[in-house]
C-alpha cells in the first residue's frame, strides 16, 4: 500500500448513495488559529473540496485608529496588531515616518535596531517553532521553546521594559540607550539561546512522526506562493527566494551578508525547517550587530520638535517582518496624525494561499497546514 | 533519510539530559521575579511634582488619566500680588484601560510619574483598578533607581542636566 492509501480509510454503510458535501466551520474560535479565525470548508467526507478564509473577526480598526492618533501614539498600536513582532513592526511606522520627514537616524540606533529586530525574530519563530508541533500534537517541543524565549524576552525586558509590547523605537532612534552591560548581557543571551535551539532541533526536527505529519502535506508552489503575495519562511520554503533585509535593505542590512534560508519542497516540513533555521541566522545576525554595537559611540535620537509634523507628502515603506513583508504607507496632509496609514501585512497575504492549498487536504491534514502558515491573526485583521 | 525511529531516540536523548538539569522553572509566588528597573508594571505618582499641566492626560492614547484640580491664591510675603497655583484634588489612571506605553511617564515635564515593576494588583472587580492618587502614590516607594546607561552611549537627559547645573553654580 502506498502512503497515500494508508493516510485514507474509507468507512460507511457500504450502500453506495453518494454523499451530500458537507460544510464545515473551523473556528473563529480554535486554538489552532493564533487568534480568531474562520474556515468556511466544503468537505467530501474527510477530503477538503473548497475552502474560504474569512477574516475580520480581530478586526479593530487600527489603520483607522492611526488617523486620529499622533507619531507617538501609533507606534502603541503598531506594535499590537502583529503581537509577537513588536519591534518590528513599530520598526516599519518609524521608518515610513522619518522617510517622509527626511530625518536621518544616528548610527548607533540604527544598528541597535537591527539588533532589537532580530532577538524579536527569534522570539516570534521560538514562538511557532514551539506552538506548531503542539498544534498536531507534540506537546513536548513548546517548552523548550518557551526556555529560549524567555531569556531572550528578559534581554529585551531589561533594555525596554516591555515583555511584548516594547515601545522601544521613536521617531529619529531609540526612546532611551541601552543600560551598561546590556550588549554584552545581550551576547550571553543570544548564546545560551544557540545552545538551546540544538535541543529543540533534536527533539522536533528529524522527529519520526512529525516527519509523518508534515512531509509532503500541504504543497504550496512558488507560482502559488508569488501569485498571492505570500512571504517570508511561508513563501520562502517554496523557493521563492526573497528577503527585504537582502534585496532592498533597509536600516544598515547592506552592511551585513544576510543569509537567507529557503528549501524548496514547499510543504508543511520546508516550512517548519525554514523557520528553524531562520533563528540560527538571525541569531548570528544579532550577535554582528551587537558587535558593530560595541564599536559605535553617539545618540540613540535625535532631538524632535515639540509637536511631531510629517510634511504634506506620502512614503512607503517595507520591511521584512519575522513572518513576512510588512508594508507602511503613509500619507501625510502636514498634520500632527497622519491622514493615511495603510498597512500592508504579511500574516493577511500568507492566510490568502489557504484557498488553494487546503482544497484537496484531508481534514486531519488541516491543522498541520494551517499551523504551518504561521500568522497571526491581529495581523491579519489589524 | 537515516534508520526509522533515529529521531524519536535523538528526541528522547534530549529529553533524558534534560531530566538530569535543574528544572527552570520559577516558583511564583513563593519566589518573587527579578525584574529589570525599567520593567513596566505599575505608574506611581509623585504628588509634589505635579503642577496639574495636564500633558500626561492629553497625550495618553486611550485617555485613561482622570485630573481634576482647582486654583489656589499662595499670598508670598514681599511680593506684590498674590500667585496663583493649581491644587491637584483628583489624580487617577484607570489600569483597566492603559495600554502599559509609557508615553505618561515620557512626556512628564516635572517627573511626577515613574514607572514601577511591581504587578501585584490585580483585582476580582475591574473598578478597582482605578487608582487614586492615593494608592499611585503610594508605588513611589517601589521606583526603583534607573539604570546607568551604555558609557558608549550618552548619558541619561536628567544626567547631562545636573551635570550642567553643578558646573553653572
Amino acid at each position: 500500500m502506498t502512503a497515500e492509501a494508508l493516510r485514507e480509510v474509507t468507512a460507511g454503510t457500504g450502500t453506495g448513495l453518494d454523499t451530500a458535501d458537507m460544510v464545515l466551520n473551523i473556528g473563529p474560535q480554535h486554538p489552532s488559529t493564533h487568534g480568531v479565525l474562520r474556515l468556511r470548508l466544503v468537505l467530501d467526507g474527510e477530503r477538503v473540496v473548497a475552502c474560504e478564509p474569512i477574516v475580520g473577526y480581530m478586526h479593530r480598526g487600527a489603520e483607522k485608529l492611526f488617523e486620529v492618533r499622533d507619531y507617538r501614539q501609533i507606534i502603541v498600536l503598531a506594535n499590537r496588531h502583529d503581537w509577537l513582532s513588536a519591534f518590528a513592526s513599530e520598526l516599519g511606522v518609524v521608518l515610513a515616518v522619518e522617510r517622509l520627514m527626511g530625518i536621518e537616524v544616528p548610527e548607533r540606533a540604527v544598528w541597535l535596531r537591527m539588533a532589537l529586530a532580530e532577538l524579536n525574530r527569534v522570539l516570534n519563530h521560538l514562538m511557532f517553532l514551539g506552538s506548531y508541533p503542539l498544534e498536531i500534537g507534540a506537546i513536548t517541543p513548546v517548552f523548550y521553546a518557551f526556555r529560549e524565549r524567555e531569556t531572550i524576552q528578559a534581554v529585551l525586558e531589561e533594555a525596554s521594559g516591555g515583555r511584548m509590547h516594547y515601545m522601544f523605537n521613536r521617531i529619529g532612534g531609540l526612546k532611551e540607550e541601552v543600560p551598561a552591560g546590556w550588549t554584552d548581557r545581550a551576547r550571553t543571551a543570544v548564546d545560551s539561546v544557540r545552545r538551546g535551539m540544538a535541543d529543540l532541533d533534536a527533539i522536533i526536527r528529524r522527529n519520526d512522526i512529525f516527519l509523518a505529519r508534515t512531509v509532503g502535506v500541504g504543497v504550496l508552489s512558488a507560482a502559488d506562493a508569488a501569485a498571492y503575495g505570500a512571504s517570508g519562511p511561508v513563501a520562502r520554503a517554496s523557493g521563492l527566494d526573497l528577503d527585504l533585509r537582502r534585496d532592498e535593505p533597509y536600516l544598515a542590512y547592506g552592511e551585513l551578508d544576510v543569509p537567507v534560508v529557503t528549501r524548496t519542497a514547499g510543504d508543511c516540513h520546508a516550512r517548519f525547517e525554514v523557520l528553524l533555521d531562520q533563528v540560527y541566522a538571525s541569531l548570528d545576525l544579532a550577535q554582528a550587530c551587537l558587535d558593530r554595537v560595541d564599536r559605535l559611540t553617539g545618540p540613540v535620537n535625535v532631538r524632535l520638535p515639540k509637536v511631531v509634523k510629517a510634511p504634506e507628502g506620502h512614503a512607503y515603506a517595507w520591511t521584512e517582518n519575522p513572518l513576512g513583508i510588512n508594508g507602511y504607507y503613509l500619507v501625510s496632509r502636514g498634520e500632527k496624525t497622519p491622514w493615511r496609514l495603510k498597512l500592508r501585512t504579511a500574516s493577511y497575504a500568507n492566510v490568502q494561499a489557504l484557498t488553494t492549498l487546503l482544497p484537496g487536504c484531508l481534514v486531519p491534514d488541516l491543522i498541520a497546514i494551517l499551523g504551518s502558515m504561521f500568522f497571526v491573526v491581529g495581523d491579519i485583521d489589524k | 533519510m537515516g534508520v526509522p525511529g533515529e529521531g524519536l531516540a535523538k528526541g528522547l536523548a534530549v529529553t533524558l539530559k534534560t531530566m538530569t538539569r535543574r528544572s527552570h522553572t520559577q516558583q511564583y509566588p513563593d519566589v518573587q521575579p527579578e525584574l529589570p528597573p525599567r520593567s513596566r508594571g505599575v505608574i506611581a505618582l509623585l504628588e509634589e511634582n505635579c503642577t496639574v499641566c495636564m500633558l500626561c492626560a492629553r497625550e495618553c492614547p486611550d485617555w485613561c488619566i482622570y485630573i481634576d484640580s482647582h486654583k489656589e491664591e499662595v499670598v508670598v510675603p514681599g511680593a506684590a500680588r498674590a500667585r496663583q497655583r493649581n491644587v491637584l484634588d483628583r489624580f487617577d489612571i484607570d489600569f483597566s484601560l492603559c495600554m502599559y506605553c509609557g508615553i505618561c511617564v515620557e512626556v512628564c515635564p516635572f517627573d511626577a510619574l515613574y514607572w514601577s515593576p511591581e504587578f501585584e494588583y490585580a483585582e476580582h472587580d475591574i473598578r478597582d483598578l482605578l487608582h487614586g492618587r492615593q494608592r499611585l502614590g503610594e508605588w513611589m516607594a517601589t521606583v526603583p533607581p534607573p539604570p546607568a546607561h551604555d558609557p558608549r552611549g550618552e548619558p541619561a537627559k536628567e544626567e547631562t542636566a545636573a551635570r550642567k547645573r553643578a558646573g553653572s553654580a
